[in-house]
């Protein structure tokens, strides 16, 4: 039976070249290769500006949005009042909620940005609604969640027919914390796309990174904290810390109070291909996050055979077991696992090398397959 | 035809959590506690309810008859977690129906470093075996049943009789593994070789629904060997076959009880031990130039040594070894004796074909190759600080 292509209505709330974690580059990716499947997306985003274009992907935005840069959805959450306030997600929900029928076979949501307009758009329209959780508020807030925040999402998780999360373990807390039904909740991971083998050009100095949003729930405290007792023993090691974030004035004075301002060097927003760089000077790639639903900056630098040590609570964990897991709080396990890849190339080629193997083993093609999968569940397949 | 049932005991002291942040900190690399309480829930499952059936078994069937092998390793830590399990062993010994092997005490790759360590480690085992059974084995087996030509001469220059090995094709050819034959290079060893299909048939296969022949029943088996043609059928096997490889739910340890009275039944099979099968004609010299072994279908030391992980591992503690016998303390060459045991390798492995890969997990103290490579060198890499610092005027 040839299967029918769909419809797709899509809402997301970043698109690159504009993305600030895993969604973005997940909607990306898993657009692409749905398109190149021959499914068609209409994708909802609130703002208007830079967009990296896919032949098979529209883009339809609110025409109140006007061009206001996009702030970042973790800024939105970080300073309510400023950015898009609380008002300004309503109206792009309210928006998504009175769009016309063009057609769609089924409408897919991720997070909670424009969950509950998805649920009513949905319902009036009798479409299947497919919910992506790639993060939830409880994990963002370590525990405090922004009450609105999490109303949005807990609409999201009950009203989708079908949920998918970015590993089995958000799946267990979906199924916990937001009570979703055990048997509408899909795991289907995030990816990587195989790049050429980076060969380690380490260039003097034996580089530690840590990639990504500098966040409270990311742990990079506890990435200074090791750094501090790996530093004195290892004196070419070089801490380096890659990205943004609100932490980091503090992270800034924690570098200096642990003495280790020679050691450590803190580079802001990368490029893409200043990441790619990056990775491939890199030694030890570091994931310490107090929570990490998924983890992609680890499996990006796995794909470039960079050994990882990621905390126990890491998804990507599960897909492979060429890393390192450490507890998130256990600094002198964290500091161990550096040490002991700085200390013995062997393991640092073996891991690095198998890591690769495993991180590119199953690509955004079978993420997409996976997807569409999940689609079928509730649209009749073969041709209408 | 001879039968000759052989089971291999073994337990390594396996490591404890051994932390780069802990080099220095005096901890000790081998968590004993761990160690023995491993061991007594093997002796629960498998050692005393086997060897309990196997006394039975001799006392009830005056021709039955089976062999041996006991590592230093595993006698330190029955001796601490389940005595009674060494005095069952003394029992079954004290028959005389029982015959014993040689080999390192340590389950050791000794065979791979220079001269004395390999002799040394023997004499460990063999002065042990004489303290504990006061007996002195005919037939030597080396770690893994690894074989070759110079551990041949190895076993004859410490007057062995025989030696164990592998009936595998790619060494034996055309000729079957129901012969005795002698060593190439040694020819007053004796070499047996062990007969894989019907000794896996009971150590991999027995509980295996997916195998055709499941269920295994005695007489099914017996059969088997009566109607293989030769002069003896060597079945070598680990002794946590029974029980621990396979639980007692499977029907093994009934598997076991039975088998001698099925053998009784079948007038051509006759038990016999590793020595007095030694007496069988010899069919003639084997040659086997580079090492093999009993493991994976590859049959040599991959599962070992395969790796750059393991080669690197093992390639440090050869430079350890010479520093810790410079130092002439005993508590570092004992240590450093023990991080020698196979096992710590085995647990390095990575990846491989299917069979073999679930075999390798199954065995592994370890989440992954990759926890146990850095924990076994940290402990090396400490012990070797701890042998300079000996050594330092």
């Amino acid at each position: 039976m040839v299967e029918r292509t769909l419809h797709v209505l899509m809402i997301g709330w970043e698109w690159p070249p504009s993305h600030s974690g895993g969604l973005g580059v997940h909607v990306f990716e898993l657009c692409q290769e749905l398109a190149r499947m021959g499914h068609r997306i209409t994708f909802l985003l609130p703002f208007e500006g830079a967009r990296t274009e896919i032949p098979g992907v529209s883009f339809r935005t609110p025409h109140d949005a006007g061009s206001t840069p996009y702030p970042g959805a973790y800024e939105i959450h970080g300073s309510p009042s400023g950015g898009w306030g609380d008002d300004d997600i309503d109206r792009f929900n309210r928006w998504i909620a009175g769009l016309p029928d063009d057609g769609y076979d089924i409408l897919h949501a991720h997070d909670w940005f424009g969950a509950v307009g998805a649920a009513r758009l949905a319902h009036r329209l009798s479409l299947p609604f497919v919910l992506t959780v790639h993060s939830t508020e409880y994990d963002r807030s370590l525990g405090h969640p922004w009450k609105q925040i999490l109303a949005r999402e807990q609409t999201g998780i009950d009203r989708a027919d079908r949920v998918i999360a970015v590993s089995r373990h958000l799946k267990s807390q979906l199924v916990r914390q937001y009570r979703a039904a055990p048997d509408k909740v899909r795991v289907v991971y995030n990816a990587v796309r195989p790049s050429e083998r980076l060969s380690a050009v380490t260039g003097g100095r034996k580089v530690v990174l840590y990639l990504g949003r500098l966040a409270a729930m990311k742990g990079v405290d506890t990435f200074l904290r090791a750094a501090a007792r790996v530093a004195p023993a290892v004196p070419d090691a070089l801490f380096v810390v890659a990205g943004e974030g609100p932490e980091f004035p503090r992270l800034l004075a924690l570098a200096a109070h642990l003495n280790l301002s020679e050691q450590v060097m803190f580079l802001g927003r990368v490029t893409d291909e200043e990441r790619t760089t990056l990775l491939t000077s890199t030694s030890v790639f570091v994931l310490p996050s107090v929570v990490e639903p998924f983890g992609i900056a680890a499996l990006e630098a796995m794909a470039a055979g960079v050994p990882a040590i990621v905390s126990k609570t890491s998804g990507v964990a599960e897909i492979t077991n060429s890393v390192f897991t450490v507890d998130f709080w256990d600094i002198d396990e964290f500091a161990s696992r550096i040490s002991e890849l700085l200390a013995y190339p062997a393991l640092r080629h073996t891991m690095g090398e198998a890591g690769r193997v495993s991180a590119t083993r199953e690509g955004w093609e079978e993420r997409a397959i996976q997807t569409v999968g999940v689609y079928f569940e509730l649209v009749t397949r073969g041709r209408r | 035809m001879k039968l000759v049932l052989y089971l291999h005991m073994h337990q390594p002291w396996r490591l404890g959590r051994f932390r780069y942040v802990d080099l220095g900190s005096g901890r000790p690399y081998v968590d004993e506690r761990r160690n023995l309480e491993i061991f007594r829930g093997i002796a629960d499952r498998c050692y005393r309810p086997a060897l309990s059936r196997l006394s039975m078994a001799l006392r009830e069937f005056s021709e039955f008859r089976f062999s041996l092998s006991v590592t230093g390793t595993f006698l330190e830590q029955a001796e601490r977690a389940a005595p009674d399990v060494l005095e069952l062993l003394r029992e079954v010994v004290e028959t005389k129906r029982v015959a014993l092997l040689s080999e390192t005490y340590y389950h050791s790759l000794a065979f791979l470093l220079p001269p004395p360590e390999l002799q040394e480690e023997v004499d460990r085992h063999r002065a042990a075996l004489r303290a504990e059974f006061g007996v002195q084995p005919k037939v030597l087996r080396m770690t893994e049943l690894a074989y070759s030509d110079d551990l041949a001469l190895f076993a004859q220059q410490g007057s062995f009789r025989g030696m164990l090995m592998e009936g595998w094709e790619g060494v034996l050819g055309d000729r079957p593994s129901t012969h005795v034959y002698s060593a190439a290079s040694a020819p007053s060893v004796r070499l047996l070789p062990r007969h894989y299909r019907l000794s896996d048939d009971v150590g991999f296969r027995f509980s295996s629904k997916g195998w055709s022949e499941y269920p295994l029943t005695s007489e099914k088996y017996v059969q088997w060997l009566a109607s293989t043609p030769g002069e003896v059928v060597n079945l070598f096997m680990d002794f946590e076959t029974f029980g621990e490889h396979h639980p007692a739910s499977s029907g093994i340890l009934d598997f076991l009880s039975a088998l001698p009275r099925s053998v009784r039944r079948s007038p051509g099979l006759e038990w016999a031990t590793v020595e007095d099968a030694l007496d069988l004609p010899d069919r003639g010299p084997v040659s086997v130039p580079v090492t093999i072994s009993w493991a994976d279908q590859n049959r040599d030391l991959g599962a070992w040594l395969g790796n750059d992980l393991q080669r690197s591992a093992f390639e440090a503690a050869k430079k350890v070894g010479v520093l810790a016998r410079r130092a002439r303390d005993p508590e570092i060459l004992e240590v450093w004796r023990r991080l020698l045991t196979s096992d710590h390798f085995y647990y390095m492995y990575v990846g491989g074909h299917g069979a073999d890969a679930g075999v390798h997990q199954y065995f592994s103290a370890y989440g992954s190759p990759y926890d146990a490579y850095a924990n076994y060198m940290n402990a090396l890499t400490d012990l070797r600080r701890r042998a300079i610092e000996r050594l330092a005027p």
